[in-house]
């Protein structure tokens, strides 16, 4: 009899599955490298030879995607599954109506695979418009080969960074640095100063405003100023002079006369590989003795969205589920976009052996520490336009660091009222 | 003619018809609307008068610094990249060995010289370390911060634009051949040495020509892009920030398509200005043939 009821209920979810949606051609947009891309594509057909839907790749490189989608979107032909970066999500659904409310198909995408967290995370205004695909943060790297050579411990603290960057010049040359801070990584490493000495992020939630008082901002800019005059980080004069190079692009960051950085931990393959022969190491967020937080930068990565116009959006779901819940596509997507967000995906890489060791490290060091809640609002493009244009100013010596604290606070706050 | 034939040129046509329409005709008008709204891409646009354009002329800092930055660039690369197309047309224009090599060289780099690979080569080129800086830490000179020094990174930006001579060189030197030898002759045989020919000969008569391209450069060096976008990002301190690059990131970094359509309003209406009063000065400076002037 039970063996009677069993099969009847897997012959009704068969018949069930098999009614959510006939097939479906449907279109999926991302950005990423050449590896995403890849097994990206891989894992789609997997998913739709499941299901069987026809999905049509869209991807690119990161820059110029947000362009793309936003162009696509304001036009309405956006793709069905669109990989959204999470900072996006506000530019595109502030009231929670640009995307698909994934709340709907909960009986075809197994919710409970994410943390309330990552739920309430890619919630607008109520509504679930994308479902979490991994947690990133900025972590600090350093290449302990070019550190040891110095004769220095890697730093757990910023006085041991200043005292390394003291070190790094009398054995390895006078252009020599233990740090990177360019553009977003001088601006969060700002931001990062800063949250350790308040415990507060960039925008306060209740208020809709800067959580900073100018003067605490004043002080986290300093902070910048005294790593560049004390040789810890380039100037940006310098690295301009250089052709604003990516790091890991960087004859220095090769070559170890850059040490350090303080990057997404998803991205720590990147900045590993042109290391020929040295060692790359993930570690703690380093912080002050009076730090009220370690002051994490961590937030969703990216999120999958529906497109709220898709035609079969039951079909487009199937595939959100495949691509993150189901074990055949979770292998084949391995760690392609970081370490999954879904439970079920991270056991079964986990279980798998597919997560490399540094990555977990690093993943690991971004999870353990503490901070508070990350606004999306923080890289949105303008706010992040008037920290840079600030920052700028200060660091050719047209403004103070004063006055480069009540310019980022008001520009901050005038893009803020229209939230 | 019978009624199909009186057709059939409009059917011929059609496809280029319906493509500045649809691609040139129509975006122009939705711009011009849209330069007088208030539009983010992702709601309707909101009409708001001329509130854009006082924003530009009464208190955007930026917008004056982008403009100054651009006409600086546009006065300084066309009158040189006119006087070094000339130049090397007038060396082209002898009958040399290898001539045909030499003039083909001399254009590529206006074929690949818009191009993204071009401006990353630049990039390398003009790094502290790179080529130029060696080349003159070789004949006894300091390195030079091109990029990362506001008053050089415009002039880097600037060689990017002078590079690519080509097309106006080519121009040129068709229009050098095709003057008249029998003119040199005489002027020869009544003693004239080489600058008065070409002052009084070569420069008059081929004024059309400098003139097709004194408009065709300025509306280009208005429009360029692809430099300052991918070597300098329009920095430092908004140095090489050129209005097509802020036109850009106001549609598409801070999605206020409304702003950067009136900017390109502006952008259109200085180029139209600068056109009129060059086709109304050339009436004072152009010879064409059969002209009656004296």
């Amino acid at each position: 009899m039970k063996l009677t009821k069993l099969l009847l209920a897997t012959a009704f979810a068969a018949t069930s599955l098999g009614q959510v949606s006939q097939a479906a051609d449907l279109r999926m947009s991302w950005w990423g490298g050449d590896s995403r891309h890849k097994v990206t594509q891989e894992a789609l057909k997997v998913c739709g030879d499941r299901y069987g839907h026809k999905i049509a790749a869209e991807f690119t490189g990161f820059d110029g995607h947000l362009e793309k989608v936003t162009t696509q979107i304001a036009g309405g032909t956006e793709a069905d599954i669109m990989q959204i970066n999470w900072p996006w999500l506000p530019l595109f659904s502030i009231k929670g109506d640009g995307f698909a409310d994934l709340n709907q198909f909960k009986d075809i995408i197994d919710l409970s695979q994410w943390s309330a967290d990552d739920l309430a995370a890619g919630t607008m205004n109520g509504k679930l418009n994308g479902l979490s695909v991994s947690t990133t943060g900025r972590v600090f790297m350093f290449n302990k080969t070019a550190l040891d050579k110095a004769g220095v411990a890697i730093p757990t603290t910023w006085d041991e960074l200043f005292k390394a960057a003291k070190a790094v010049k009398e054995k390895i040359g006078p252009d020599a640095y233990p740090m990177n801070a360019v553009k977003e990584t001088a601006v969060l490493l700002i931001s990062l100063n800063a949250t350790q000495s308040t415990g507060k992020d960039l925008v306060d939630p209740a208020t809709k405003k800067v959580a900073w008082k100018p003067e605490e901002l004043a002080k986290a800019i300093d902070f910048y100023g005294k790593m560049v005059k004390d040789g810890v980080v380039m100037s940006q004069k310098s690295v301009a002079a250089e052709g604003n190079l990516n790091l890991f692009e960087s004859p220095k960051w090769a070559d170890g006369r850059i040490s350090g950085s303080y990057e997404w931990d998803s991205t720590f393959s990147k900045y590993a590989d042109p290391l020929k022969g040295q060692k790359l190491e993930p570690v703690a967020i380093l912080k002050a003795s009076d730090a009220k937080t370690d002051g994490v930068y961590r937030k969703p990565s990216m999120v999958f969205s529906i497109s709220k116009r898709s035609k079969d959006p039951k079909a487009a779901a199937q595939i959100v589920n495949c691509l993150l819940n189901e074990p055949e596509a979770i292998k084949i997507l391995g760690t392609s976009r970081g370490l999954p967000a879904s439970k079920i995906a991270a056991k079964t890489l986990t279980d798998g052996g597919k997560i490399e060791a540094e990555l977990l490290k690093a993943h690991d060091i971004i999870v353990k520490a503490n901070g508070p809640t990350v606004s999306p609002l923080n890289e949105h493009p303008e706010i992040r336009s008037v920290f840079l244009d600030a920052l700028e100013e200060y660091a050719y010596g047209q403004i103070d660091s004063k006055e480069a604290a009540e310019t980022i606070i008001d520009g901050v706050n005038g893009v803020l009222k229209k939230f | 003619m019978s009624g199909d034939s009186r057709f059939l040129g409009l059917v011929y046509l059609a496809p280029y018809i319906i493509g500045l329409m649809v691609f040139t005709a129509l975006p122009f008008a939705a711009s011009f609307y849209l330069s007088f709204t208030d539009y983010n891409l992702m709601s309707a646009p909101i009409f708001t008068g001329l509130e854009n354009y006082v924003k530009l002329f009464t208190s955007d800092r930026t917008f004056r610094k982008s403009l100054w930055v651009t006409l600086v660039y546009v006065f300084t690369t066309v009158p040189l990249k006119l006087a070094f197309a000339l130049f090397i047309a007038v060396i082209l224009n002898y009958k040399l060995k290898f001539i045909n090599f030499f003039r083909t060289a001399f254009y590529v780099p206006s074929i690949l010289g818009g191009s993204i690979a071009i401006a990353v080569m630049w990039r390398y080129l003009f790094a502290d370390v790179g080529i130029v800086n060696m080349g003159l830490a070789a004949i006894g000179f300091e390195p030079v911060n091109w990029f990362g020094d506001p008053t050089n990174a415009l002039f880097t930006i600037t060689l990017l634009r002078l590079w690519q001579f080509g097309s106006a060189m080519v121009i040129f030197l068709a229009a050098l051949q095709s003057i008249d030898k029998s003119l040199y002759e005489a002027a020869s045989i009544d003693g004239a040495g080489k600058f008065a020919t070409f002052w009084h000969i070569t420069m008059p008569l081929i004024t059309p020509v400098i003139f097709f391209n004194l408009i065709m450069q300025m509306v280009q060096a208005f429009q360029e892009f692809n430099g300052p976008y991918i070597i300098t990002q329009g920095g430092p301190l908004k140095s090489t920030y050129l209005l097509p690059l802020y036109i850009y990131e106001e549609a598409f970094k801070r999605f206020d398509m409304g702003y950067a359509s009136a900017i390109a309003w502006v952008l259109f209406a200085i180029i139209m200005v600068l056109t009129v009063i060059a086709f109304w000065s050339s009436r004072h400076w152009v010879y064409y043939a059969g002209d009656k002037r004296s």
